[in-house]
């Protein structure tokens, strides 16, 4: 992929938390691309780094013990200079973060302030980053909530979010984030909580959006049923490493690292697996994780060779890599 | 299962009649939550949680239940357990009336029937060691000695895949997956008949899920337990249930063989659930509900899912609340349109 067209290239990425008990080390060497209009899916079990990626995109560690140890997060900006976030003032960011990159929580309730109505909330994510003055901003409110499905907007401007549903308040929250038009949307988990028909509908209205505005997206989710529906491409996490990446549709049909294997195996598919496959043993130790491949204590194709040395990520074709040294030799 | 006489004129539940004793039966159950006198100012309108619900569940049979946040699902199940009281119907269980128990015979019959919660940690007492929790149930229920209820509840952790050495531990010490394993090894302390596990795997990431699945499916078939499996995920249900219930705004809306009810769907909500589910089917072919689950304080007219079903048509709305007909053996749907192909 060319860089031109990329958005955002993350590259060798370490977000290290220093804790009483140890280091653990988050992000360990990340490195990842997003371009224009594309939606990349970070798939990965609780632990494995996929939220703090995103986070640290954000640049919203400041008040945790998390810290960015290494590698550099360059963002192609409005005006088609690339700035390294990583580098960037406290000021400096704040004036992106919000209008070029915007973000999405799983819970909507506790980003939204309660004792404010949606439509103040919106026009205030309007008015940090914009000049307008209160009735337009208002007026745009109201535009933005007709934009995500929200019925009655005149009326519902006015509401606070307890008077809304999780579905109301999560498009309330993509409202907030699309506010200044941003060129990358980071969805953590943004239907997680959402029942079926609500995640159903709210999916349909991202990738919507996304058409229309040319946005990227990154979707961080733990759902790989999601990321078919979702994604161009996917980054599989395990262990604060990316051990597979590459195309959505290749990847989920013939994954070439034996995690995502298990992960797609253990997924219940109704008639197809009456009984269900567990991945075997446990998530590491975050601290210590195992020596050589992180996943070789619970992988059923293990030997000597993947306990010896830290695999590298080798390419499968033009954009598909995995961190396996057996996977020409295995059959997944 | 089989259905007989429908109910007198005017009520939409079905009465359901089998050759064989049921172990848990569940006759036109209805819930309301709030209504009632104000002290001041006018009566406020009731919440009917659960409306006219009939069920039943054989020895040894696993009854999924689905449906959206708000169907009443959770609520079922604690009426079924009588932790809550029910507002109209009764609840049988191994021929004993539940429903009209006095609070003391009560207490000494929960035993037979077991909860097993989302979460784990909230229900587990962070204060009380695995083992002494453990050991309430088995001296409480089961009347041993503290000295034998020990190696009782060793026991009880090696059927859930934990070891000895876990009895001295707090739940903080445990991961989540293992958390629900004690949360199970608690609920068959009393040595029950009946589970009601509530969304017992939606918090657990999918390969942990899976361990706890098999484990559930493992001890009901061991043990010839009854289990009510609720859920919002239709592809753990398929894989667990022997028999699937749809609930929407506490009512019904088809039950069937679980083979049957995802090869064949007859309600309209049962196929917009099923294709809902991300890669069931491609975004642009799939059915969508419109808006959202209306609240059950307001429940539409005639058919409750009507002002979201994509095949409403006027009738829908007419003529009272449509009857659980049975379309097939032991397929029943709450759907007054046959010419559907869902």
């Amino acid at each position: 992929m060319a860089f031109c067209e990329a958005v955002l290239r993350i590259e060798d990425l370490r977000t290290y938390f220093h804790t009483d008990a140890g280091v653990v080390r988050a992000v360990n060497g990340v490195t990842l691309t997003v371009a224009e209009g594309e939606t990349l899916a970070i798939v990965g079990e609780s632990g494995s780094g996929k939220s703090v990626t995103g986070l640290t995109v954000m640049r919203l560690l400041a008040r945790t013990p998390g810290r960015v140890e290494g590698g550099s997060i360059r963002f192609r900006g409005r005006d088609g200079n690339v700035i390294d976030l990583l580098s960037l003032s406290e000021e400096g960011m704040a004036a992106i973060r919000g209008r070029d990159i915007a973000m999405i929580f799983q819970d909507p309730m506790s980003s939204l302030n309660p004792v404010f109505s949606v439509g103040d909330q919106i026009a205030e994510s309007i008015r940090i980053h914009r000049r307008a003055t209160r009735q337009d901003a208002r007026a745009q409110a109201i535009d933005l909530l007709r934009q995500v499905g929200i019925t009655d907007p005149e009326q519902r401007v006015d509401d606070y979010p307890h008077q809304l549903s999780g579905g109301m308040r999560q498009r309330v929250m993509i409202a907030i984030a699309l506010a200044c038009d941003p060129k990358l949307l980071i969805a953590d988990e943004p239907t997680t909580a959402l029942d079926v028909t609500i995640q159903a509908q709210i999916i349909a209205l991202l990738k919507r959006l996304q058409r229309e505005r040319n946005m990227a997206m990154i979707f961080v989710t733990h759902d790989l049923k999601l990321v078919e529906e979702i994604a161009d491409h996917v980054a599989v996490m395990y262990a604060s490493q990316i051990v597979e990446q590459g195309p959505a549709a290749e990847i989920l049909s013939r994954p070439r690292h034996p995690y995502t294997r298990a992960l797609l195996d253990c997924t219940p598919h109704g008639a197809r697996n009456r009984r269900l496959s567990p991945i075997p043993g446990s998530l590491p130790n975050p601290i210590a994780p195992p020596q050589g491949c992180r996943f070789h204590p619970r992988c059923r194709f293990a030997k000597e060779a993947c306990v010896a040395g830290e695999p590298r990520l080798e390419t499968v074709s033009a954009n598909h890599v995995t961190r396996c040294i057996r996977w020409r030799e295995i059959d997944l | 299962m089989t259905l007989g006489a429908t109910m007198p004129s005017g009520s939409s539940a079905a009465v359901i009649v089998s050759e064989s004793t049921p172990l848990v039966s569940a006759r036109a159950l209805t819930k309301d939550f709030g209504g009632g006198g104000r002290l001041l100012g006018p009566a406020e309108k009731p919440l009917r949680a659960i409306a006219q619900v009939s069920l039943e569940i054989q020895c040894g049979e696993v009854l999924g239940v689905v449906g959206e946040s708000g169907s009443g699902k959770s609520t079922l199940g604690r009426l079924l357990l009588r932790l809550i009281q029910p507002t109209e119907g009764t609840i049988i269980f191994d021929g004993q009336d539940v429903s009209a128990m006095a609070p003391r015979e009560l207490r000494r019959f929960r035993r037979h029937m077991q909860m097993i919660f989302q979460d784990p940690y909230a229900s587990l007492n962070a204060r009380m060691t695995v083992g002494d929790a453990l050991t309430e149930s088995l001296t409480m229920h089961r009347g041993l000695k503290r000295s034998d209820a020990k190696d009782a509840a060793a026991a009880l952790l090696a059927q859930v895949g934990l070891t000895r050495e876990h009895l001295a531990r707090y739940p903080r010490a445990f991961s989540g997956g293992q958390r629900q394993r004690v949360a199970i090894a608690r609920a068959l302390a009393s040595q029950p008949r009946f589970i009601v596990a509530d969304e017992p795997v939606s918090a657990l990431d999918v390969s942990i899920q899976a361990e706890v699945i098999n484990l559930l499916q493992d001890l009901q078939r061991e043990l010839g337990l009854s289990l009510m499996f609720i859920s919002h995920d239709l592809s753990v249900v398929e894989v667990i249930a022997e028999r699937v219930m749809v609930l929407y705004l506490g009512r019904i809306m088809e039950t069937a063989p679980t083979e049957a009810l995802f090869s064949r769907p007859a309600h309209p909500y049962t196929a917009i659930l099923m294709q809902a589910a991300p890669s069931a089917r491609r975004a642009s072919e799939r059915l969508l509900a419109t808006g959202e689950i209306p609240s059950p304080r307001n429940p539409p007219s005639g058919c409750v899912f009507r002002t979201r079903c994509p095949f409403a048509i006027q009738a829908c709305g007419e003529g009272g609340r449509p009857a659980l007909r049975e379309i097939a053996p032991g397929h029943f749907k709450a759907c007054i349109r046959d010419d559907l192909a869902l």
